[in-house]
């Protein structure tokens, strides 16, 4: 029962159609339009893969092949469903003519489909608009539930999550094309106060792929599903399921839907700044943009780079071990890691209550496709500020053309781009900022030891109180500088507090939500507790490493500077 | 069909034009000093303006004014326009690449690297050889195949446009190691140890810098290192030669008669190569010659007195 209710979520009767009015986000019409656009997505995938008799073979063949290993390895009930299917597919295969060829390529694209699609209930997001955010404060304070459900003024989400960047433009721009907010991504809340930051800023709600096993309570299910969420079954490997939701995507962007997706693919285990994106679903957005200029609509499209900073990250400690894992050789998929947990979701925003602004999303410039930046109204502007038409970018002579080869340079240009923007508007928050100091000293007094002997050194190395405060103060001057430059961000705790607060403030959100102490406070000495988790914390900084280290510890910041470059984990 | 645009008269310039005409095309060639060409098919402009109806657009001037002439041509271009440049060089402390400089200053994005064993007398005089475009965008390798392509002059493409540039400059490097090997009297069977060690600097380097090690065994690598060491009389051969005979930077590049990209590149490649801790002893050994801080002995037993191991 709770497996059909995750997997068909319940969706609420219509007594008579919701007709959207003419300020409502475009996603308002999405119900209107499901049938057309899966229609298209369908027909569109199908023609792709039905050009020639032996890519059709080829696509039927890999997408049998890779769901028989996926459904055997599964053995649930889906697998007792669907393999059979597959099974006799492969089998068949062969005898086929091109014509059953064709519909056996027809209903598995729908199949598929039917699978990825969402729904988009106007009731259902005028509930979560405002009850989630009350739940959640609820979650964070219990204490204080009745008052977040019944009295008045800002729920505690508003004074933990800050909102920064370019908010007033994409209200703009909102109404001139497609928002695809590209962000970074580091925990699993972070779709979850991404909406809730649109919503804080009156920016219209997005359409994004959650991961299937988001899916698998029924009630996060529900919402998931009713608020234009498409379901993204990791799982399932062949190149065909990969294609339709890369054309699930690029037909919602043509269509103008504000979309959500996280090109670094999955969180970032280390802690790093993303550098190496996975461009497939930021391709499709591109090209959304050359269909439009092909069929002559001028709808545009805004990629939104954009950063979510966390003081403490709910999963931190399974993700950095899953990394190291990964770099030692050893990688496995975390199947239960904190977010999956009440008890620590509750233990998160218990010790999240406590600080002033826990979370930190901030919206970078936008971009066209192509790079430019882009004025109010939408229009490209050149480096010397002249505005550009941006379908001349699709132009072969004079007209406008399709080509996957000219649009996936486009998308490889437009990823280097993205990733210098989340360099330069990332947000330092004061447990990076303090991790990264520690984890200096630690480096400088263990000189030449490799990376996995020194996250042995659990506790052995303390550094005077004083002597912290002072590099806390020397680094927080040197990113100052980088700031003014517009090379990163600074919290408004890093910014303003004094380095012994800020030194306090980490070690207090540290204390008692992880199950490891990152660092103890010994008075006149903090230890170094547990190295692992202050190397997560302090990866955030490590392309600023060598930028706002003293000569003195020059050595130890160029050593951290190889984090995340190819050996640098030695 | 829209002329061909070149922005640049020296003899790289001059050369292109010439072989855009040969290839049946027209010519825009940008002068801000004035030329005849003596050829109704070349016209002389000294507006830039005049470049925005051209395609491509080649941009033949030394690196370190690519950057102001991007800037001044791109307000005149947007998205449809195909810049090719032609330079050895590689800009700033980073190294960065001339095609990633011209997509930062200008609204262009289609943008790709001429290099391999040309030369502005071969371009001009229509001798037979081979070139390679380095373009992610492969209209770009097409247009130029267009613009001066043909019987005599193959045109290769790569997609690995920050490869050929890299190898592109690197060569220029090893080119006047060459020379100034040969000006001490290094035989070939230390030419060919110096020259192969060079090379895996480069790639090395390139890899460092996001490109792919294969390119800098083709055309634009050591396909242009052969032409240099059979001596195609380019002049950073001469510029090898006259810091080989003793004479310092500034007399050399003066002999050479052109502007040789390397001298500026060859000290912040070998503190590149430090800084990512490369070992790049042919770099670093010219560096330390165009500095004048090693005399001809020493600098040749640094050249060859290398540890020897696996190749």
């Amino acid at each position: 029962m709770l497996r059909r209710l995750s997997e068909n979520p319940l969706r609420l009767p219509h007594l008579s159609p919701y007709v959207p009015g003419p300020d409502d986000p475009a996603i308002f019409w999405f119900n209107s339009e499901r049938k057309d656009i899966l229609a298209e997505v369908e027909r569109r995938v199908a023609a792709a893969h039905a050009k020639d008799r032996k890519a059709l073979e080829v696509t039927l063949n890999e997408a049998a092949y890779h769901e028989i290993q996926r459904l055997e390895r599964q053995r649930d009930a889906e697998s007792k469903e669907n393999l059979g299917y597959w099974r006799g597919l492969i089998r068949r295969i062969a005898r086929m003519t091109d014509d059953e060829k064709r519909t056996a390529l027809e209903r598995t694209v729908h199949h598929m489909a039917k699978d990825v699609a969402g729904n988009f209930d106007p009731r259902v997001y005028q509930l979560s608009r405002k009850v989630v955010p009350k739940l959640l404060a609820g979650v964070m304070r219990p204490s204080d539930l009745p008052r977040e459900l019944f009295g008045q003024g800002a729920p505690l989400i508003d004074e933990l999550l800050r909102v920064e960047g370019c908010v007033e433009k994409l209200r703009s721009l909102s109404k001139h094309g497609a928002l695809v907010y590209v962000p970074t991504h580091c925990s699993n809340l972070d779709s979850i106060v991404l909406a809730q930051a649109l919503e804080k800023s009156h920016l219209s709600p997005v359409v994004y792929g959650a991961g299937k096993n988001l899916f698998s309570n029924p009630i996060i299910s529900f919402f998931m599903h009713n608020l234009g969420a498409y379901r993204v079954d990791r799982r399932i490997k062949s190149a065909l399921y990969k294609e339709l939701l890369k054309t699930w995507s690029c037909v919602m962007i043509e269509r103008g839907y504000h979309s959500l997706f996280f090109p670094g693919g999955t969180r970032s285990r280390s802690g790093l700044i993303e550098n190496h994106l996975k461009l497939g679903l930021v391709g499709s957005a591109v090209e959304a943009f050359s269909e439009n200029s092909v069929r002559g609509v001028a709808r545009r499209v805004f990629f939104v780079p954009t950063t979510i900073n966390y003081a403490l990250v709910l999963e931190a400690e399974s993700l950095v071990e899953d990394w190291l894992a990964e770099e030692g050789g050893a990688r496995y998929i975390i199947e239960d890691d904190e977010f999956s947990r009440l008890d620590r979701w509750v233990a998160f925003f218990r010790k999240l209550s406590g600080q002033d602004t826990a979370c930190v999303i901030r919206f970078g410039e936008p971009l066209d496709p192509f790079g430019n930046e882009v004025n109010d109204e939408g229009c490209s502007l050149a480096p010397e500020g002249q505005t550009i038409d941006p379908v001349s970018y699709t132009l072969r002579g004079d007209a406008p053309v399709l080509d996957h080869r000219r649009d996936a340079a486009y998308t490889r240009e437009l990823g280097e781009l993205l990733v210098e923007r989340y360099r330069s508007e990332t947000v330092i928050m004061s447990t990076q900022l303090v991790a990264h100091v520690l984890y200096r000293q630690l480096v400088a007094a263990t000189p030449g030891l490799g990376i996995f002997a020194r996250l042995r050194l659990r506790g052995e190395v303390s550094v005077p109180r004083e002597e912290l405060v002072r590099q806390i103060e020397v680094a927080r001057e040197a990113l100052r500088a980088l700031g003014k430059r517009g090379e990163v961000r600074l919290s408004r705790t890093v910014s303003d507090a004094t380095p012994d607060e800020l030194l306090n403030r980490a070690l207090s959100v540290w204390s008692g939500y992880h199950s490891r102490v990152a660092a103890r406070d010994l008075g006149v000495e903090i230890t170094a507790e547990d190295p692992t988790l202050l190397l997560y914390y302090q990866n955030r900084l490590v392309s600023f490493a060598e930028a706002i280290a003293p000569p003195e510890l020059l050595e130890a910041a160029r050593e951290i500077g190889q984090i995340g470059v190819k050996g640098g984990l030695r | 069909m829209r002329p061909v645009g070149i922005l640049g008269a020296g003899a790289f310039g001059k050369g292109l034009a010439r072989a855009a005409r040969r290839a049946g095309n027209r010519v825009v060639l940008f002068s801000r000093f004035g030329q005849d060409l003596d050829d109704p098919g070349i016209e002389v402009v000294d507006d830039l303006a005049a470049l925005a109806e051209t395609t491509p657009i080649f941009i033949a001037v030394p690196s370190v004014f690519v950057a102001e002439v991007g800037c001044e041509l791109g307000v005149h271009l947007d998205g449809r326009h195909l810049l090719v440049h032609v330079s050895r060089g590689l800009v700033g402390p980073d190294l960065r690449t001339l095609s990633r400089v011209l997509r930062e200053v200008s609204p262009v994005r289609r943008v790709g690297a001429l290099a391999g064993p040309l030369d502005a007398a071969g371009l001009a005089q229509g001798l037979p050889g081979g070139a390679i475009v380095g373009s992610a965008f492969p209209e770009v390798a097409s247009a130029v195949r267009q613009a001066i392509g043909g019987q005599s002059l193959r045109i290769y493409e790569s997609t690995d446009v920050r490869g050929v540039e890299i190898a592109s400059a690197i060569v220029g490097l090893s080119a006047i190691a060459v020379g100034y090997a040969r000006a001490v009297g290094a035989g070939p069977s230390a030419l060919a140890v110096m020259v192969t060690r060079a090379m895996h600097e480069a790639a090395a380097v390139g890899q460092e810098l996001g490109a792919e090690r294969e390119t800098f065994w083709g055309l634009a690598g050591l396909g242009d290192l052969v032409a240099a060491t059979l001596g195609d009389g380019r002049p950073e051969l001469a510029v090898g030669e006259a810091l080989g005979r003793g004479e310092n930077a500034a007399s050399a590049a003066k002999a050479a008669g052109a502007n040789v990209e390397s001298l500026l590149l060859a000290g912040r490649m070998a503190e590149y190569a430090e800084r990512v801790s490369i070992s790049a002893p042919v770099t670093s050994t010219v560096a330390r010659v165009i500095a004048g801080e090693l005399d001809t002995e020493l600098a040749l037993g640094a050249l060859m007195a290398r540890s020897v191991g696996r190749e």
